[in-house]
């Protein structure tokens, strides 16, 4: 693996940041690089917000993503979605919550879009609605084979509280499994 | 003595830093992006028998820190740009005064309220003077995570050989990024603790401020049975007020020659690919990230180009920065994310004005990207 870049994005309060940091230190536990970096507004809640996350065997200088150089990005705000696209290679994948992002046809030309419904799944199955950063953890890991799922659920495991553990690692699965399917479906046409 | 390799962001590693100099006083007010650094220092203090009290404002904040600088105890406070406005009063009060202090600010973008949430290198100059009247003060500017944690801890020493505030330029960057750093061993961190000088013959003879003219003060710790007075006046020997001319004098001389006599023990900086190099780069703080990977891949192209990164902003590095000049002329790119202000201390140390070499500021709470970088390199420098 040369380097992997992802871009999570959404609004304020969504807690798209955790994941961030998990893959991050997933990675240096392998024993290579990892940078998370958060960009948010000085609303509380409800400003975009995008986390560059990049994963690399050498070391990583400047701590953002560059414009078109991001592999995958995954967004459940259209806000977001509309203000961060851009850093997306050509070709790139996408992964979006269909109830809350709807790409142009023109986006969905130069990337590889995906519908993912990340919030519903934590909220109607997981059944708790924090679980989404995991939801997108394992949706965005199965995309891009970044580290290994043990070792990542390992990491997790160790930054969210005892009493969410079971609840995590379901989200984590379901992310899983819905991006298996969404690989399989293709992106939106 | 083997490094500790950790996780962490620069604000939480600023904190640990502290922790492990042997700070025990945290004294201050949230602000964002400096937040992190008393939410973590709370966290650690009270562990190791310290303490970290959330005043009314940042002005009350310095103010406690102050005061438990004075009883002997290494004290920090930290805060953002409008934080050190309020506080400017009493950064004035601990530099006449002569009480050791470490302020850190993580910088984002202003003037006034500005960007809270968002990188500027926009307080460089407030940092050079942050308060009414002559002041001679000391800015460190980390540049990587692990300087965070370095910087930090050397800013605590300074203050002590220095007996005056020194300032840790962090930004909204450095303060955020998350990422792995290797830090020294705590064992030589706290070998390297060097302590304020202390009186130690008979009260009677203590005179805390008579002390030769590059020197600073020695001021044991209050409530130790050694008597001096402290005051934001010009003061004699034991600190009283005078207004007596010569007294005045060296008083203000000596809080200036105090640093500059010892410069060589403040200066820092990092000489980048520059032993071969034709064209320079100057950048610091969080910029420098950046600039470093335009170096790196102007390097891959074949062009000649290294960076040269003061750490110690002020002092600045004059004479390095008149060498440079002497050895690259005009072949100089520039960078810094605020309108060009430690553009004035390398122009002032070189003899060039701005429009001489090549500058790229930004200072609309984003950072410059090193494409940003080259592309403006490729157009007016090569």
């Amino acid at each position: 693996m040369s380097r992997i870049i992802m871009r999570f994005t959404g609004v304020g309060g969504q807690g798209v940041l955790l994941a961030g940091e998990i893959f991050a230190a997933a990675k240096i536990k392998q024993g290579g690089y990892g940078v998370k970096t958060a960009t948010y507004t000085s609303q509380v809640r409800g400003g975009p917000t995008v986390v560059d996350i990049q994963l690399s065997d050498e070391p990583i200088l400047y701590p953002y993503a560059n414009d078109g150089e991001v592999d995958l990005m995954l967004s459940v705000a259209q806000v977001s979605y509309d203000q961060f696209k851009k850093g997306v290679k050509d070709g790139g994948d996408i992964i979006v919550d269909p109830n809350l992002v709807t790409p142009s046809e023109e986006d969905k030309k130069r990337w590889r879009i995906y519908e993912i419904p990340v919030i519903t799944i934590a909220k109607e199955e997981v059944g708790n609605v924090i679980t989404q950063s995991v939801v997108a953890l394992g949706a965005a890991n199965t995309f891009t084979r970044a580290i290994d799922d043990d070792l990542l659920i390992e990491t997790m495991l160790s930054k969210v509280p005892p009493k969410v553990h079971e609840a995590n690692l379901k989200a984590y699965e379901l992310g899983k499994k819905y991006a298996l399917e969404a690989l399989e479906k293709g992106p939106m046409k | 003595m083997s490094k500790r390799e950790v996780i962490s962001s620069g604000n939480d590693l600023a904190a640990m830093a502290a922790v492990d100099a042997g700070c025990r006083f945290f004294g201050g007010y949230p602000i964002t992006p400096s937040s992190e650094i008393m939410h973590t220092i709370s966290d650690l203090l009270p562990k190791v028998g310290g303490a970290c009290m959330q005043m009314e404002d940042e002005i009350a904040g310095i103010c406690a820190a102050i005061g438990a600088s004075m009883s002997g105890v290494r004290a920090m406070t930290a805060t953002s740009g409008p934080g050190i406005s309020l506080k400017a009063e009493n950064i004035g009060l601990a530099h006449i005064a002569e009480v050791p202090l470490v302020i850190v600010n993580v910088m984002r973008g202003g003037p006034s309220t500005g960007l809270p949430t968002r990188v500027q290198q926009g307080d460089v100059l407030q940092a050079k003077n942050p308060s009414h009247g002559d002041l001679k003060t000391i800015v460190l500017c980390p540049g990587t995570l692990e300087e965070c944690y370095t910087e930090t801890v050397r800013a605590f020493n300074l203050a002590d050989r220095f007996m005056q505030p020194v300032f840790v330029l962090l930004d909204e960057t450095l303060g955020h990024m998350h990422a792995k750093a290797e830090l020294p061993s705590l064992q030589e961190v706290e070998e390297g603790i060097k302590l304020r000088r202390q009186f130690v013959g008979d009260p009677a003879d203590y005179r805390p401020y008579d002390v030769p003219d590059d020197e600073p003060a020695i001021l044991n710790p209050m409530f130790k049975g050694y008597r001096y007075h402290y005051t934001g006046l010009h003061h004699g020997p034991t600190g009283f007020p005078t207004e007596d001319a010569e007294i005045c004098d060296r008083l203000i001389k000596r809080l200036f020659n105090k640093v500059d006599a010892h410069v060589d023990e403040i200066e820092s900086y990092e000489e980048y690919m520059l032993d071969d190099a034709e064209y320079l780069v100057v950048a610091y703080g969080s910029a420098s990230l950046a600039a470093r990977e335009a170096v790196n891949r102007l390097r891959e192209e074949g062009v000649k180009i290294g960076m040269f990164r003061p750490i110690t902003l002020f002092p600045a590095p004059d004479k390095k920065m008149k060498e440079l000049k002497e050895r690259f002329g005009n072949k100089v790119f520039m960078t810094e994310l605020n309108m060009g202000q430690y553009v004035e201390a390398f122009e002032r140390a070189t003899g060039m004005h701005r429009d001489e070499f090549v500058t790229l500021f930004k200072a609309n709470g984003r950072p410059i990207s090193p494409a940003d970088m080259i592309a403006k390199i490729k157009d007016e420098l090569l």
